[in-house]
């Protein structure tokens, strides 16, 4: 079996531009730090008041660092009766921020617009991620996976002062 | 289709190369064709409405837009017929042609034949009854992931597809056994070495989304089961669902293949790397599924990332595709006066619409592939994740290239199984122009709306997170969607044209399929479907094992009967 000439340079040209991407991907993880969810925990969803997802809040942890616990249940974030509802969460420019967040009931999703935080919110699974908001600026949390009628209202707001 | 009268003429058996299709062809093969584009229909018509339902601008102007009243009813429709039932009829009905015409003999059994066809359209009768009549109940979309659950009905119509498929794959190996037996030493041509491969991966693929429903959904719609766990259901589904594309996409590369060549006017560049092509189809498409799920909590990264790599060694046969097709087109080209280096792409077939369907598919598919080489790179992915860049990108590759190249084919076929002339080739280039206009413009705008944040599966005019940019790129998709409202109505004007009102009859023609192999230096042991099936197996157990094991979180015991209520969507 022969490969012509230029097919065979076109196939290197491929390898280039796939490797290129395997590359970019590393320095992604190593440089960067991004960081795709794995797993935490796994909690039951009808205990959750067992669980740190009994009281939803943010919580200061350290300088310019927070912790955010939300529940998602349809269709909603619960962050705490002091978030309110739609729940509005602020933080202070520069501020780390950890997320743990679970569903209550069926599949639903958490998105901050602008910042590269896309997690799938699954029953029964504790999800995290992290995320740095230094601009100023209002940033909507969107639920978007999916989970009955009221989808398309689900969301958050935060507000980076 | 009991009141097509079929002309006399077609009572006579086909010769092997003529299009004319024999009275037992043009029954089975054209109720599978019927039967895809009934369900077509109803995804179709679906499609340009959801595209006005997102558009703020246009709700604000037209408040009652008709056609359906519940959104994701319609979004159901629209992915569980097109994506799911629309494909599958019409993969089978042209493979059923193609093996035919290209081993020049019956498939096995024709009562096994007819036995899948029943078994599908009943599943297809359930499941558009479900989807009509229980609108809010059945509203999980064609991915359906628990804890919503759907009426029982709507996984007996989905178990019925696929035990019809399976039955259908059989009796394409059993065809292709026969035929192997008759000629040991011969390659078989390559379309059928096509067909064999996508109905390997289909079979392999289906075995994680069969689990799925048999053991988790259907129990615990019927109320049997009260538990079931969602991370789980997902990865089975995922397993499926990502070899689902490549069967979608590979009878389409059949065409490319093995019949566009001879259609534009050329010959195939090389016909073993053709075949390596294929090969690499059998091994890389299913242990990738987990790039659908890089934004899942219960799988590690590092089983993400091994997945990544695989997902990237798999765009390589299509980069092969682009290299080996676009080298036959170039031919024809030159065969046809071309002489620079730039207008080969020009001096195509562009006013047949058989041609001119397929080619614009390819360049819908140039958009729709590097779209998703973006998907599948980890980190870049959480930026569009779930967003409307998603349907933006298989909008380019399912609906462009795929549903583009069906529709090329159903511009030959359809005349040879009515016995008439297409009813107007005019009509079909306008169709397949504005198709491509309008899927052009639905794959920026829905992309830019997604990189805008716009989440998909959303009724997003009723959003009060709507930013204005996103507000404005769906508008610009509903203007996308008029567009390609033409292009549907086009394109059922012309179907219904043919089978009913087309007096001219059928031009002589042949089956443009290449049906001898001309191939005479791929080693005889590419055809050795065991060994790769066993390198699958092997890469299965790689990609695979891990995400099992984590999502059934072994550390702590088997505990994947945690929980679950068994209940519909919430509703208001
Ligand atoms: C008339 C042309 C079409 C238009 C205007 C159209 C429009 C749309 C829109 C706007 C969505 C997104 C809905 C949402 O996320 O809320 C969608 C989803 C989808 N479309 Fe199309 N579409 C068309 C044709 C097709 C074709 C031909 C296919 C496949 C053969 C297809 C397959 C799908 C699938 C699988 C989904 C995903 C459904 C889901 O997310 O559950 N579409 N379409
Ligand atoms: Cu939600
Ligand atoms: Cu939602």
């Amino acid at each position: 079996m022969e490969i012509n000439k230029l097919e065979r340079y076109w196939l290197i040209a491929v390898g280039i531009t796939l490797g290129a991407f395997v590359a970019a991907t590393i320095v992604a993880v190593t440089v960067f730090g991004i960081r795709l969810p794995a797993p935490v925990e796994r909690i039951d969803p009808q205990r959750l008041d067992q669980t740190i997802f009994a009281k939803p809040g943010v919580r200061k942890i350290a300088d310019n660092r927070y912790e955010a616990v939300i529940v998602a249940k349809s269709w909603a974030f619960d962050a705490g009766p002091e978030a309110g509802t739609p729940a509005v969460l602020r933080f202070p420019r520069g501020s780390q921020v950890t997320f743990y967040v679970t569903s209550k009931d069926v599949m639903h999703g958490f998105q901050i617009e602008k910042h590269t935080l896309n997690l799938e919110l699954v029953p029964g699974q504790v999800a995290r991620a992290s995320t740095t908001f230094n601009r100023p600026g209002t940033y909507h949390i969107i639920c978007n996976h999916y989970c009955g009628a009221g989808h398309q209202v689900m969301y958050g707001v935060i507000i980076v002062e | 289709m009991a009141s097509v009268t079929l002309p006399q003429t077609f009572e006579a058996p086909a010769t092997p190369t003529t299009l004319r299709l024999a009275r037992r062809e043009q029954l089975m093969i054209g109720a599978h064709i019927i039967a895809a584009l009934i369900a077509l229909m109803f995804g179709i018509f679906m499609g340009p409405f959801q595209t006005f339902h997102r558009s703020p601008t246009f709700v604000q102007y037209f408040p009652t837009i008709p056609i359906f009243t519940f959104y994701y009813q319609a979004v159901t429709a629209h992915g569980v017929m097109n994506a799911l039932f629309f494909t599958t009829f019409f993969i089978i009905g042209f493979s059923y042609f193609v093996t035919e015409r290209t081993l020049q003999r019956p498939i096995k059994s024709a009562a096994m034949g007819w036995a899948a066809f029943v078994a599908m359209a009943v599943g297809l009768g359930m499941m558009l009854f479900v989807l009509l009549t229980m609108p809010q109940q059945s509203a999980v979309l064609y991915t359906f992931y628990p804890p919503t659950i759907a009426p029982a009905m709507f996984y007996i119509g989905l178990v019925l597809l696929a035990l019809g498929s399976w039955l259908a794959s059989a009796n394409i190996f059993l065809t292709y056994r026969d035929w192997k037996r008759e000629h040991p030493n011969e390659r078989v041509p390559l379309a059928v070495f096509a067909l064999i491969v996508n109905f390997i991966v289909w079979c392999v693929a289906t075995i994680g989304v069969a689990i799925e429903i048999v053991f988790m959904l259907l129990p615990a719609s019927l109320g049997i089961l009260k538990v079931t766990d969602p991370q789980l259901a997902r990865t089975l589904f995922w397993f499926f669902g990502h070899p689902l594309v490549y069967f979608w996409l590979l009878p389409a590369y059949v065409s490319w293949y093995t019949m566009l060549p001879r259609q534009a006017g050329g010959k195939l560049f090389s016909e073993p790397l053709a075949r390596v092509a294929f090969i690499m189809f059998v091994v890389f498409s299913v242990p990738v599924g987990v790039h659908h799920q890089f934004s899942d909590p219960g799988i590690s990264a590092s089983s993400k990332g091994v997945q990544t790599l695989l997902t990237l060694i798999v765009s390589i046969p299509s980069f092969m595709t682009a290299f080996n097709v676009g080298a036959a087109l170039e031919n024809a080209a030159r065969n046809r006066g071309a002489k620079t280096l730039f207008d080969w792409p020009f001096k195509q077939k562009w006013n047949d619409p058989v041609v001119a369907a397929q080619l614009s598919g390819m360049l819908l598919f140039i958009a729709g592939g590097f779209s998703g080489l973006i998907n599948a790179s980890a980190q870049l992915n959480a930026t569009i994740h779930n967003t409307s860049w998603v349907p933006a990108h298989f909008h380019q590759t399912l609906g462009g290239a795929v549903t583009l190249t069906y529709i090329g084919i159903l511009y030959w076929l359809l005349p040879a199984i009515r016995g008439r002339a297409l009813f107007s080739k005019k009509m079909a280039l306008a169709q397949v122009f504005t198709w491509l206009i309008g899927m052009t413009l639905f794959g920026l705008a829905m992309g830019e709306a997604g990189l805008q944040g716009v989440p998909r599966r959303a009724l997003t005019s009723q959003s009060p997170y709507l930013s204005p940019a996103g507000a404005f790129w769906l508008d610009v998709t509903a203007v996308s969607g008029i567009i390609l409202l033409i292009s549907s109505i086009l394109l059922y004007a012309n179907i219904i044209g043919t089978l009913f009102f087309s007096r001219r009859p059928m031009p002589e023609g042949e089956v443009p399929i290449e049906t001898v192999s001309g191939d005479r230096t791929s080693p005889l042991w590419f055809e050795r479907w065991g060994i790769w099936l066993g390198l699958l197996g092997i890469l299965l157990l790689i990609a695979y094992g891990p995400v099992i094991a984590e999502v059934l979180d072994f550390q702590l015991g088997w505990n994947i009967l945690r929980y679950m209520p068994t209940s519909n969507a919430p509703m208001p």
